[in-house]
């Protein structure tokens, strides 16, 4: 480019109207340079952390504050337009993808942390604040916020109660829903909402049940009230290895059985395990079939009892080491490796695809056997890591999507883990969401009426479907059409 | 347009994101295309859709501080570092990117006489207090400089272009410790001008070669090479890559941090009372992500201070970045407000820092930075 051209395009980018009266319109809300529309912007924010794309970025907007938020949905309403918002994009459903050129509100810069409130065991956060952000503000208080995914040193508070996030440690401490008290939304026809109350037993229907985990198709949440959990007073984790994954999974349904609630119980293979020791050096075992990470909590005194009854269990079910974490250095480079599995697969194949069931933990052997035979029948390379302890699954298909037809076969196996998971009595999300990703199956999971009653709850938040369409609900039960949606409106972003 | 990158290293992103809050301009800014995930999207854009370089996808690259605090954040070890520099040669190349201006304020770094004639000058106008704040040049420069001299030929310190022109002191007390450890110095001073960080940095590659050639032949030998600067020491040890033949790749096995290799002959360096300071420990990036050493800077300095305190940061980035915090001064002062908090957090009596760029940069914003040689020195001039 010249330096005329440069010129000329910084004057452009300067000057007072874009040619377009949506972009003028928010850039009159939002400071201009807090609107941007450039091409290569918007390609970026098409996507998130999954493997779909087709999503097409309008404007977006960075607010810093509540009002900006009500002031975009009232643009958003005047130029009939919808909006998406976004998080930090770690999404693994499609969940954040715009499409149909929508308005993108990015909410990465309402990052601060408000009141902390210890009377009522809650801080005030804005809904870009990083998760584990948060956690290491609150250590010095002797607190920290309960639901930690793997994501956690990324992922943000506003995506954390759109997807109902969970965790490794959400085994014994419940997932993001138990964690939030409060939350101030801004709907899609502009109004601000609290939803929930400081209160043990808030009086009046459970809104803020309903908008945690409904993926931005209600609304944006704006301020977030999050419940601050003790830190722990003593702690031991435990790194159990197998010969076979099916010891293993064994092994954490029968913890389950006899009645102990350990904080967390994680279950890696060994494709992923060793891919996870190249890149942390933690010292997990790479020639086992499958380690366990199993880890307790609670008072010093009793800690001991339940790890050396988790690691009898191991045993019994011909565990091949057993190891206790001897210090917190150790302990967190072992559950580094267990977070940044997923973002280690690109050591083996460049591309991945994540699924998400929950199956009842007694099926979880099965079920595994018969994954590895799905992905033997289409010839993939499949790895498990999962949260073992709650039966939330996660095959990982790797692959290299440049290979000829290889995505056809990587959705057919998608498909067969479903169908194998649900028929196993089990359902489609455990902790990503639906998004684009599970929309086609949610017919097999709820009736007609049911789908119905969700359809019409979500109207009565959003009657145009303004807030993320084509999101969750299947075509037949959403108010946009999906096709539609996935074309861009003409003239619009030529 | 093809930036020359190679396509298996692009693809070893999967785009998870981890590394998003490791990098100091999405951490300010909140913006994806801020972000190292963000930019390897745009260079896969440009090289393998064609997209147009616009302004935004310049200003996307040139933003980048290239610290490489997302190099140790993934899991699927990228070698963002090297995309980078691969990016920015091919727009340097092509005339994208490193204006004319660029170039010419870079050439006296190679040029001994030039770069000490223009330092004294700028020295000068700094007592006429003609530098502009812009600059970030708070610590007052020295108009002349008393010449390094060798005590003898066990190590080489390279003693580098700026800084040598600038913080010489920092040289004479790093000397001072390694000699104190029984090893004789020989400062590198003319016979290997500049390291070509900075060129490296800006894509001007072919200049950064031709230093590093200059510098092997001129220091040929066996002696291990000290280097008191963190961003120099990491380009030094990259000439094997840089270069891809053995005998760079030999040289860059010969080149230690000074903090590096005086923890491996700790045992030779005399005990003495602590400096009654609190020091909060600033890793360089090009320390702690690239070089990996920055323990080393525990190491060496815990026996000679009070205490020694750790940043709650995760290492990010302080924004001075070689050239950075001239070019992007606005993103450089809002990244280093992070740092100050991060400090101000500990309330350190001083902060240690192994990298000259870094401590310049801090201690514009008031930070009373000082290199970890320059304590252990004080350390053992106090005994």
């Amino acid at each position: 480019m010249s330096l005329l051209d440069r010129f000329r395009d910084r004057v452009g980018s300067g000057s007072a109207t874009s040619g377009d009266p949506l972009v003028d319109d928010l850039r009159a809300v939002l400071s201009p340079d807090r609107v941007k529309t450039d091409g290569a912007q918007r390609s970026l924010l098409g996507k998130d952390a999954s493997v779909f794309d087709g999503g097409s970025a309008g404007p977006i907007c960075y607010p810093i504050s509540t009002n900006e938020v009500v002031d975009i949905m009232q643009v958003a309403q005047r130029h009939d337009r919808a909006v998406v918002p976004r998080g930090a994009g770690t999404g693994l459903a499609g969940g954040a993808i715009p499409l149909g050129a929508p308005i993108v509100v990015a909410v990465t810069k309402m990052r601060s942390i408000g009141e902390i409130d210890e009377a009522n065991g809650v801080a005030w956060v804005e809904p870009g604040v990083i998760n584990l952000d948060l956690t290491r503000h609150l250590t010095p208080l002797g607190y920290h916020f309960a639901p930690d995914p793997s994501s956690q040193q990324v992922c943000t508070i506003g995506g954390n109660v759109a997807n109902n996030s969970g965790g490794p440690h959400c085994l014994a401490y419940g997932v993001t829903n138990s964690h939030v008290a409060a939350i101030e939304i801004v709907t899609p026809s502009g109004d601000v909402v609290m939803l929930g109350g400081l209160d043990p037993e808030p009086d009046g229907y459970d809104l803020r049940g309903i908008f945690i985990g409904s993926e931005g198709t209600l609304g944006i949440a704006t301020k977030v009230a999050v419940r601050l959990t003790k830190n722990r007073p003593a702690v031991r984790t435990l790194l159990l290895s197998f010969a076979s994954v099916r010891d293993a999974a064994n092994t954490v349904s029968d913890v389950i059985a006899a009645g102990i609630v350990p904080a967390a119980m994680e279950v890696m293979d060994q494709r992923i395990t060793e891919a996870v020791e190249n890149y942390v050096g933690a010292g997990y075992p790479t020639n086992a079939a499958a380690v366990l990470l199993a880890e307790v909590d609670g008072p010093e005194e009793g800690i001991d009892i339940d790890a050396d009854r988790i690691a009898e269990i191991g045993r019994a079910n011909n565990a091949t080491m057993v190891r206790v974490a001897a210090d917190n250095t150790e302990r967190a480079l072992l559950w580094k490796g267990r977070k940044t599995a997923f973002g280690a697969v690109a050591q083996i194949a460049p591309d991945y695809y994540l699924h998400d069931t929950v199956v009842p933990r007694s099926a979880l052997a099965d079920v595994l056997d018969e994954i590895y035979a799905i992905a033997d029948r289409h010839d993939l390379l499949i790895m498990n890591v999962f949260h073992a302890g709650d039966g939330n699954l996660h095959p990982l298909i790797v692959f290299d999507g440049r290979d000829e037809g290889v995505l056809e076969r990587v959705h057919a196996a998608g498909g067969e883990i479903i169908e194998a998971s649900l028929a196993a009595g089990g359902v489609l999300s455990g902790e990503h969401g639906i998004g684009v990703e599970k929309q086609k199956y949610m017919d097999r999971l709820f009736s007609d009426a049911d789908l119905d009653h969700q359809n019409r709850l979500r109207r009565a938040f959003d009657p145009v479907c303004r807030a993320n369409p084509g999101k969750i609900l299947p075509m037949g039960h959403s108010c946009a059409d999906i096709q539609q949606l996935r074309s861009v409106p003409t003239g619009v972003w030529g | 347009m093809d930036l020359h990158l190679d396509a298996d290293d692009l693809n070893m992103c999967v785009q998870c994101g981890l590394c998003l809050p490791h990098c100091p301009t999405f951490r300010v800014t909140g913006d994806e295309a801020m972000s190292p995930r963000g930019r390897i999207h745009l260079m896969r854009e440009v090289q393998d859709n064609n997209a147009p370089l616009t302004t935004e996808v310049l200003e996307s690259f040139e933003t980048c501080v290239q610290c490489r605090g997302c190099e140790p954040a993934c899991p699927s070890n990228v070698p963002y570092g090297h995309l980078m520099e691969q990016t920015r040669e091919t727009l340097a190349e092509h005339g994208e990117i490193t204006p004319r201006w660029q170039r010419l304020a870079l050439a006296p770094l190679s040029n001994p006489s030039m770069l000490q004639a223009g330092s004294s000058a700028l020295a000068v106008a700094q007592r006429l207090k003609l530098v502009p704040k812009r600059l970030g040049i708070s610590a007052e420069l020295p108009i002349r400089r008393k010449p390094l001299q060798a005590s003898g030929n066990d190590v080489y310190l390279f003693t580098g272009c700026v800084m040598d022109a600038w913080q010489r002191d920092v040289h004479r007390a790093g000397m001072r410790v390694i000699e104190a450890a029984g090893f004789g110095v020989t400062p590198t001073n003319d016979l290997a001008p500049c390291c070509g960080a900075l060129h490296a940095h800006a894509g001007l590659s072919d200049t950064t070669r031709g230093l590093a050639e200059t510098m092997m032949a001129a220091l040929e030998s066996d002696r291990p090479i000290l280097v008191d600067s963190a961003g120099c020491g990491a380009a030094m040890k990259d000439y094997g890559h840089l270069l891809g033949t053995s005998e760079a790749q030999a040289f860059s096995e010969r080149v230690f941090d000074i903090g590096e290799w005086l923890a491996l002959n700790m045992d030779d360096l005399p005990r003495v009372a602590p400096l009654d300071l609190v020091v909060a420990v600033q890793d360089p990036c090009h320390l702690r992500h690239v070089q990996k050493v920055h323990e080393s800077t525990r190491t060496v300095l815990r026996p000679y201070v009070r205490e020694l305190v750790e940043l709650d940061d995760d290492g990010l980035c302080c924004g001075a970045g070689g050239a950075y915090s001239v070019l992007e001064p606005e993103l450089a002062g809002q990244i280093r407000e992070r740092k100050v908090e991060a400090i101000n957090r500990q309330r350190p009596d001083a902060v240690a820092s192994a990298n000259p760029g870094c401590s310049m940069h801090l201690a514009a914003a008031g930070v009373p930075t000082i290199h970890p040689m320059e304590l252990i020195d004080q350390a053992l001039q106090q005994a």
